[in-house]
């Protein structure tokens, strides 16, 4: 078979499966060599030690001892879990004007829940030893037992099960198709022959998988919020606020990421009529929602902080509001509360716009980034209880680099599933 | 069983900072990092100002948020009331420095072979040790203590794990007490079994009023001061170390 034989076998698969285009591989290239770059920044830092990072010491040192690694470990969970939660929703209430990005939100969750894997992995001093420790002595009684379990564990379980079984029908469609690709197809459909007591089996199984999932989800999220809400002895982070408003971020950023995503295929794929307004107005809804409540605890956090908070709190809050990392907080407010008007006006006037949307999946989604951050570092720098000062984090072009290098890996992996795999299901009577 | 605590006299302290000195040199501690620190604070307006000193070492607490957030147990209370670190089993995931508001535990930020607060490998020391190399690492800090045969005095100083004092574990096994209570030259720094009514500790601790450091986070500190008070929020630290590696 000659090469464009074979790529003429690939014209018929739908939504792109299988046909490289020059921009396609231009974009490999690109993410590749990002990813490249990441991977030689850990190198440095697995060799040389954390000191090639910009964190330190709490205390004397006046540092930070958890910085962006850590703040974006949070941010990447959050996605993940709420791109399998809206998955989970679709199934659950019928929700079938979505369906088209169920897949999407799956496969988004589970790259961001390998993302989100390696940050702590990139963040941890002995990250060799802990593959071997954590499992060895894993204690329940400390709140990262939740993060490695619950959050990324059990939820990269659900996902990868979830992802596998609303995918087999697909599979055993694309096996009709001969292509190279078919051994994969045959693979992952595993005998299903979509016949109706098949169907019927699929559809029970991935209705309660998606009934567990939304529970898993609130407590996944909830350890990781707990994380740092228990910790009595850091101001700001101690606060029974914590939990809610991490799984309400979670949502804004995985809802807006899918928006995000949604967009790029929408065009990429011309798939116009799919992914239709319809599918955006959802999207838009869900996030409008999200980015309300999500205010509205920043509104709470600041009020309490400032009315009958302990004296640190109120430190804490005065910093946020107009000291240190005041351009950070205000930039994050605006980054919300613009989204957040804009969604309104597209609800009220009925009215909805993909590009408005898209500059607000963005909008949100680097206000949930700056969230994390600031809920990670200033109570490290400025809120010691002793008399320490004040101290900084700036981070450096490793942190940096290996943060790019892994939203690099992600868009990567995503691209490449695109190209492997029907990114939306298959219609019946597009194939053969 | 004995139940350690240590007794700092805030009236005695003249900030002269010896117990620092006592402890890296003891524990062979990394550049910047202090298991024991001296605070040297300034409170009140000229001309009514006064200087105080408020030695911390890590508080072993009883109620150790440290020990509860460990993932591994790499962090954990021993029942003579000494919380210990195993450098064999830490992670270095950080969380119990978070977690701890006093700011004691210090991370190896890189391989400390030249980072000692001593470089015996400097020239410049050649002529004051007339060429002698003493023992790069006491021995004491790399064996395993306890019935439990953990690696927790303060050896390894590896790269990624996190550390902090010790209690001097490897002095008190042998009946002796911390390096720091043992160089302090007005006895400010006192350490002993609370179980022992005839202790200096249990003495000091009966005949005269004392407070323990945030005693409002609930995390029942084993080291007790007397005289003076808690740090509040007028006080000003004077010349507060910022030491980096």
């Amino acid at each position: 078979m000659t090469a464009r034989g074979e790529a003429s076998r690939f014209e018929t698969l739908p939504y792109g499966v299988g046909r490289l285009t020059g921009g396609w591989a231009l974009l490999v290239v690109a993410l590749l060599a990002l990813v490249g770059w990441g991977a030689y920044a850990y190198s440095c830092q697995f060799v040389e030690g954390k000191v090639v990072t910009g964190m330190r010491n709490i205390g004397t040192m006046g540092g930070a001892t958890w910085g962006l690694y850590i703040a974006f470990n949070v941010y990447f969970a959050g996605v993940a879990c709420a791109g399998i939660t809206v998955a989970a929703l679709i199934r659950l209430l019928n929700l079938n004007a979505l369906r088209a990005v169920a897949r999407m939100a799956e496969l988004l969750t589970v790259i961001t829940l390998i993302l989100g894997a390696f940050s702590v992995l990139a963040d941890l001093g002995q990250p060799l030893r802990a593959l071997i420790n954590l499992p060895l002595y894993a204690r329940p009684q400390s709140p990262f037992f939740g993060t490695f379990t619950l959050a990324i564990a059990g939820f990269l379980f659900d996902s990868l099960v979830y992802l596998y079984l609303a995918g087999r029908r697909d599979a055993y469609l694309m096996a009709r198709y001969d292509t190279p690709l078919r051994p994969l197809y045959r693979a992952w459909a595993a005998g299903y022959r979509d016949t109706p007591a098949e169907r019927e089996r699929h559809r029970k199984t991935t209705f309660w998988l998606a009934i567990a999932i939304i529970p898993l989800f609130i407590t996944a999220h909830s350890t990781l919020g707990l994380v740092f809400g228990l910790q009595v002895g850091r101001p700001g982070w101690y606060s029974a606020l914590q939990t809610p408003a991490f799984v309400v971020l979670a949502g804004v950023s995985g809802v807006g990421l899918l928006l995000v995503i949604a967009a790029i295929l929408r065009g990429y794929l011309r798939e116009e009529q799919r992914l239709g307004t319809g599918v955006f107005r959802w999207l838009g809804a869900f996030l409008l929602v999200l980015t309300l409540a999500y205010l509205y605890f920043v509104v709470v956090k600041v009020l309490t902080g400032f009315y009958a908070g302990h004296h640190h709190e109120q430190q804490l809050t005065q910093l946020l509001l107009w000291g240190a990392y005041a351009p950070v907080f205000w930039g994050s407010v605006l980054l919300l509360a613009l989204p957040a008007g804009l969604l309104l006006l597209q609800a009220i006037t009925g009215r909805w716009n993909i590009p408005a949307l898209v500059a607000c999946g963005v909008m949100v989604n680097l206000a949930a980034i700056g969230k994390r951050y600031l809920i990670v570092v200033p109570s490290q720098t400025h809120m010691s209880l002793l008399p320490y000062g004040p101290g900084f984090y700036a981070p450096t072009w490793v942190e940096y680099s290996i943060i790019v290098g892994l939203f690099a890996l992600g868009a990567l992996l995503y691209a490449l599933f695109v190209k492997v795999f029907p990114i939306m299901d298959v219609p019946e009577e597009g194939v053969r | 069983m004995a139940k350690y605590a240590m007794v700092i006299d805030l009236e005695r302290c003249v900030g002269c900072r010896a117990c620092m000195e006592a402890c890296k040199v003891e524990n062979d501690t990394p550049q910047a990092v202090f298991w024991m620190y001296v605070f040297r604070f300034e409170e009140g307006r000229y001309p009514n100002t006064r200087v105080w000193f408020l030695p911390r070492p890590c508080m072993h607490c009883d109620n150790a948020p440290c020990v509860k957030v460990c993932p591994v147990g790499a962090r954990y209370k021993r029942p003579d009331g000494l919380v210990a670190t195993d450098w064999e089993r830490c992670i270095g995931c950080r969380y119990c420095e978070v977690a701890c508001p006093y700011g004691v535990n210090y991370f190896n930020w890189k391989a400390p072979e030249k980072n000692y607060y001593l470089d015996w490998k400097d020239r410049d020391l050649g002529p004051v040790t007339h060429g002698a190399t003493p023992p790069y690492k006491n021995p004491d800090l790399e064996k395993p203590y306890g019935p439990e045969r953990r690696r927790i005095a303060g050896g390894g100083h590896l790269k990624g794990v996190i550390e902090k004092c010790t209690f001097c574990v490897h002095r008190v096994e042998k009946g002796q007490t911390t390096a720091c209570a043992q160089a302090c030259p007005v006895f400010a720094i006192q350490f002993g079994d609370l179980e022992d009514p005839n202790s200096t500790v249990s003495r000091l601790l009966k005949k005269r009023p004392h407070f323990r450091l945030l005693e409002e986070a609930g995390t029942q500190p084993r080291v007790f001061y007397l005289g003076g008070h808690p740090p509040g929020g007028e006080v000003r630290q004077i010349e507060g170390v910022k030491a980096r590696v």
